[in-house]
């Protein structure tokens, strides 16, 4: 009876086990043979060989590969940190109660509703260097002199994507901390009131650590989200100007499906997908720790 | 037993229905690609007749239910001269097409014929995509009539892998009122560009404007100029391809070119055009209806790109490939209807094309008008994008090149010999 329980319960899992195999698994299992073959435009369709780890060694001495890792941990960490703080500060900000709070919560989700390939075109219009708007107000504010060169700059423009993607990401962060605050009891700060606490005490000895689960699993999930960023790097700089803005994935597609380089293509994006790998086995461990708590 | 049994058979309903899901939304992709309303009313409106036909089916990227219409045209057309063929147009959007024939060369799935941007004809034939019709075509009288770069563009070593269907190029547009009230005339070297195009910046307004893009559309825009500077897509680190470069770096220098042009794409510099914003612009025949549109009462002209040390101009348009298989007899006897006198004029001027043919670009239509004949004449200095199967990796190098010059983050020298050294890995 044991026996056939347990088998059962496999017989279950066969349909979804099944399905990751082929949707999931297949590709990545190409993927790395892909990457460990030489195909390129011309014989893709003859036979290619096979050539080891020759693009991962080759990868090593690309200075774009090394410039896009790095742009793209830049990337990920600032925009993280940006949207985080902000985040927390309006879910505090929303927490309180205030008239109009919950609707102007809901306000600030338009930013995460709203698709990425708009908010992409509308900050590429705000930042453009003659009558973008945000040149038009730091001028008339006096605050510049000369319009500022956001995308047309190499050393500006990294600044303005992660200032697009901050925008777009704080909704899902303040979300997160909201759905936080709200599963923290309130007699711990009538009790912690009682003892003499102030409002920075309460704060950082009690709001902070009992969100940590909420804030661990809120920064992987938003470094995952982040590290892939494809679209928006395409619509608002296409990795440019002079790659300052590349990313891996970018860099990824443009090997695969410009210069038809499909091995190294599959390459740079074995890269990405191990550390989002690595990142989510330490997420997967946390959570699990936490479970055990 | 019974349950289990039961439970063996759920789970194959299941990934039965899991299975079912992926191979049915690989034939919805296929039906969106044929978004054109036309398209799939009209391929259910000749099932009966198109039984004993043979199919053949044709790929191209042209957007809009009007430009589906006029391929429809030449498809319907040969259907009239040949009973026993019938080909069927499919749309691919642009941004797929290519995939999509990587894609198919790999899993086998491949159209007839293939409408294909003529600097990608040398790397799909190299790949294997297209069949080799030298001898096919050896005994057509027509083939001699081709102007010889959109006739290159679709060679590859000397052999021949398709057809020329329509060609453009690049000019230089001009805003007449804003030139008069400069004094300036329509400039025809390098040096009256500079001088024409510092006299017309005032503020935010510029003396020209191209586009600076870092993809094939910054290179295609970029060829008129290495070109002219007397160099060549393979010694770009020749004194004439850093001329080239630096003539470019000096005009953002002297503030006659906006450093956004390095995010503008051609359609872009059109509107800047029309809105006034730029008094110059280098831009191809496909704008003229959308000039129109956006500034229907601007007055401009248009005259041949200055000249360098020489006149120069690159080729755009599509080319007509045959794609290998088993029916590359049938295609090649399409694409040689298409490309015929009486069948080309019509559809040429209605798609805003020019000929690539001689003997059509004598028409009156192209000869007369004040704009066209300038494109018209352009033809002649236009060059193509290579042909070299792996010019999007030589593209890449010369728009990464330029965009590091209209930065100024390199200067042309340093600029240019990078290019020149990743475009030697790519040609050793």
């Amino acid at each position: 009876m044991r026996l056939s329980e347990r088998f059962y319960s496999n017989v279950f899992i066969l349909p979804a086990l099944i399905y990751l195999l082929i949707m999931v698994g297949y590709p990545m299992f190409e993927n790395l043979r892909l990457s460990l073959y030489n195909v390129d435009v011309m014989n893709i369709a003859g036979t290619p060989s096979f050539i080891g780890l020759s693009n991962y060694r080759a990868l090593l001495h690309d200075d774009i590969f090394w410039k896009s890792t790095y742009n793209t941990l830049i990337y990920t960490v600032l925009c993280i940190v940006l949207q985080f703080i902000i985040g927390f500060v309006l879910a505090l900000l929303f927490s309180q109660k205030f008239s109009l709070a919950e609707r102007l919560r809901g306000l600030v989700m338009i930013s995460w509703l709203m698709p990425i390939t708009v908010t992409g075109l509308m900050f590429k219009f705000m930042f453009s260097l003659n009558g973008g708007i945000l040149n038009e107000i730091l001028m008339s504010l006096h605050l510049v002199h000369q319009p500022v060169e956001w995308l047309v700059n190499p050393s500006n423009s990294m600044w303005a994507v992660i200032i697009a993607n901050t925008w777009i990401g704080v909704p899902f962060n303040m979300i997160l901390i909201t759905t936080g605050l709200t599963t923290i009891p309130k007699d711990v700060y009538e009790s912690a009131s009682i003892d003499g606490a102030n409002a920075m005490d309460k704060f950082f000895r009690i709001t902070l650590p009992l969100l940590k689960p909420a804030i661990t699993s809120l920064l992987v999930l938003g470094f995952i989200y982040t590290f892939k960023v494809f679209d928006l790097i395409v619509i608002m700089t296409n990795g440019g100007p002079v790659n300052a803005t590349e990313m891996m994935s970018t860099f990824s597609y443009k090997l695969s499906f410009v210069e038809y380089k499909f091995s190294e293509g599959a390459t740079v994006a074995n890269v990405l997908f191990i550390i989002l790998f690595l990142v989510s086995l330490g997420y997967l461990k946390l959570v699990s720790k936490e479970e055990v708590m | 037993m019974k349950k289990a049994l039961t439970s063996v058979l759920m789970s194959s309903v299941l990934l039965a229905s899991a299975v079912g899901c992926s191979s049915t939304s690989s034939e919805q992709q296929s039906a969106a690609g044929t978004a054109a309303p036309a398209a799939s009313s009209k391929s259910e409106a000749t099932p009966a007749a198109s039984k004993e036909k043979k199919q053949l089916k044709l790929w191209f990227y042209f957007e809009g239910k009007e430009r589906f219409d006029k391929i429809a045209s030449l498809t319907q057309g040969y259907s009239k001269v040949d009973s026993s063929v019938e080909v069927v147009p499919e749309f691919i959007p642009f941004a797929e097409f290519k995939k999509r024939l990587s894609v198919g060369l790999a899993a086998q799935d491949l159209p007839d014929i293939v409408v294909i941007d003529n600097p990608d004809h040398a790397a799909y034939a190299a790949m294997g995509l297209f069949a080799d019709i030298t001898d096919k075509i050896k005994d057509w009288p027509d083939k001699d009539q081709f102007y010889e770069g959109p006739w290159k563009s679709a060679t590859l070593n000397g052999k021949v892998y398709g057809i020329p269907l329509g060609s453009n190029n690049l000019a230089l547009f001009y805003n007449k009122a804003m030139l008069d009230s400069a004094g300036v005339k329509p400039p025809q070297t390098w040096d009256e560009l500079r001088d024409a195009a510092k006299k017309l910046s005032k503020g935010d307004i510029k003396g020209l404007g191209f586009s600076g893009l870092g993809n094939e559309e910054g290179t295609f825009q970029f060829l008129p100029w290495l070109l002219g500077a007397g160099a060549t897509f393979d010694k770009v680190d020749s004194p004439q391809g850093v001329k080239a470069y630096s003539y470019l770096a000096d005009l953002i220098k002297d503030q006659s070119v906006s450093k956004e042009v390095l995010n503008w794409t051609q359609a872009d510099v059109m509107k800047q055009f029309a809105a006034g914003k730029i008094a110059m612009m280098v831009n191809g025949p496909w704008q003229i209806p959308e000039l129109k549109t956006n500034a229907p009462d601007l007055q401009y002209g248009v005259a041949l790109l200055p000249k360098g040390e020489k006149y120069a101009s690159v080729l755009g348009g599509e080319n007509l490939g045959v794609v290998n298989g088993k029916n590359v007899d049938d295609a090649v006897k399409f694409i040689k209807y298409v490309a015929s006198p009486d069948v080309i004029k019509p559809f040429a001027q209605s798609f805003g094309y020019f000929p690539s043919r001689k003997d059509v670009a004598t028409d009156k239509y192209w000869t007369e008008d004040p704009v066209l004949k300038v494109f018209n004449e352009e033809m002649q200095y236009a060059q193509p994008r290579g042909p070299h199967p792996k010019w999007p990796e030589i593209s890449n190098a010369l728009s990464s090149a330029l965009q590091q010059t209209l930065t100024l983050s390199k200067t042309p020298e340093e600029a240019a010999k990078e290019a020149q050294t990743k475009i030697n890995e790519v040609l050793k």
